[in-house]
């Protein structure tokens, strides 16, 4: 287990998810498991881990369908894969190939689908991962998870190599990413951690946003709206315990996600929410239905209000 | 510990190498010093000196005797 703290947080977030992953998480893993292999569909940034397990490294190209071919080949065979593509290419393009190889056969393939969300909004809207969640949960025997930082991303990627079943794992924003987590604590998959308490609202965030809810929290403080905020890192199997003390106890979900509002975090949050009886309003705080205009992932997000601000100004606006 | 000895064991400790290779080290002449090897260093440096390092100087930190050059502009002599 890797030590977690301060100052490793800080290097963490400079590596940014994926670079923590590669450079930290599955090198880390590859010293006591020889069977652990990482797949590129040319990814760059792997330098570390190609030059340290050379015989565990296979670049395939710009091939996204071809990569899950291969790595459920190697699964097959008993490794435990890790492949990584662009987030957009690799769940629209791949889809079928991860569905019926992941979903379906159920090779131990974990998907690391990086610049999602918007991060790599400047290459323009087809780099544009926000339908990833919505994409990868449809599909049967998929895990999927979405961390807060690349404290959660390395734990992460520790824990879904312990179960040997297929994952997708949202790998939001470049380098320095926020952090959320400076110290160690207890990660668990499809168990959400509560980051903060409050009684006005429960604001349930994913991947890098969850950030930006606990700094929306702190400036609703401010104003006198206690909020609880929450890291549902794992969009399926969704944290149905937590959700069911959640409905119980306010008056106000709010969802946030860097991803479409239809199909994602918002979607599987409302439809576990539309079996209770009783359950509380819910605001879909994401990319709504519409491309706007494509730039810098902080631009892009501020269009959908997608920040601190924005998502302050949405809940006091709610709450009135 | 002197900030000689602080400086020597952020390199030793960031880049998981020995004192003696330290003086005169630059990036990329020993595989341990990669860009995440570098991070790492960063890391150590900025905890062992209590400060928090400007991108440009993070990049231009390029060897051993860069870096102390560098550390000048935080208020840190490296005699």
């Amino acid at each position: 287990m890797l030590e977690i703290n301060k100052r490793i947080a800080r290097t963490w977030s400079r590596f940014g998810l994926m670079g923590a992953i590669s450079a930290v998480g599955i090198l880390d893993m590859c010293k006591t498991n020889p069977n652990i292999c990482l797949v590129s569909a040319d990814t760059s940034g792997l330098d570390r881990f190609k030059n340290t397990y050379p015989d565990n490294y296979y670049s395939v190209g710009i091939a996204e369908q071809n990569m899950i071919g291969v790595s459920a080949g190697l699964a097959s065979e008993g490794n435990c894969v890790f492949a990584t593509a662009y987030a957009s290419f690799l769940t629209s393009r791949a889809h079928e190939f991860i569905r019926q190889n992941l979903g379906y056969l159920q090779y131990n393939v974990k998907l690391l689908g990086f610049s999602s969300g918007v991060a790599a909004g400047t290459s323009g809207v087809a780099h544009w991962s926000i339908d990833d969640l919505a994409l990868m949960r449809a599909i049967p025997g998929l895990i999927v998870l979405s961390p807060a930082d690349a404290v959660e991303a390395v734990k992460m990627v520790e824990k879904v190599a312990e179960v040997s079943c297929p994952a997708y794992i949202k790998l939001s924003g470049g380098k320095n990413s926020p952090i959320v987590y400076e110290d160690d604590y207890d990660f668990q998959i499809g168990k959400a951690v509560t980051l903060r308490e409050g009684a006005d609202a429960a604001i349930i965030a994913t991947g890098l946003l969850v950030k930006d809810a606990l700094d929306a929290s702190e400036l609703l403080q401010e104003e006198g709206i206690s909020c609880t905020v929450i890291d549902m890192h794992t969009i399926k199997p969704l944290d149905h315990a937590l959700l069911d003390r959640v409905f119980e106890t306010h008056s106000l979900v709010v969802t946030v996600e860097e991803h479409s509002i239809i199909g994602g975090l918002g979607g599987a949050v409302a439809e576990y929410k539309a079996t209770k009886e009783c359950a509380p309003r819910q605001i879909f705080m994401g990319i709504t239905d519409e491309f706007k205009k494509t730039g810098t992932r902080d631009y892009i997000l501020g269009q959908y209000g997608l920040n601190a601000n924005g998502i302050a100004k949405t809940i006091q606006n709610n709450l009135k | 510990m002197t900030n000689r000895e602080k400086y020597v064991q952020a390199f030793v400790e960031g880049l998981e190498i020995n004192a003696d290779q330290t003086e005169g080290l630059a990036y990329e002449a020993i595989p341990e010093w990669d860009s995440v090897g570098h991070m790492n260093l960063i890391g150590c440096l900025e905890e062992a000196f209590d400060i928090m390092m400007e991108t440009d100087d993070i990049i231009e930190l390029n060897s051993f005797e860069k870096g102390i050059e560098i550390l000048k502009k935080y208020g840190i002599t490296i005699a």
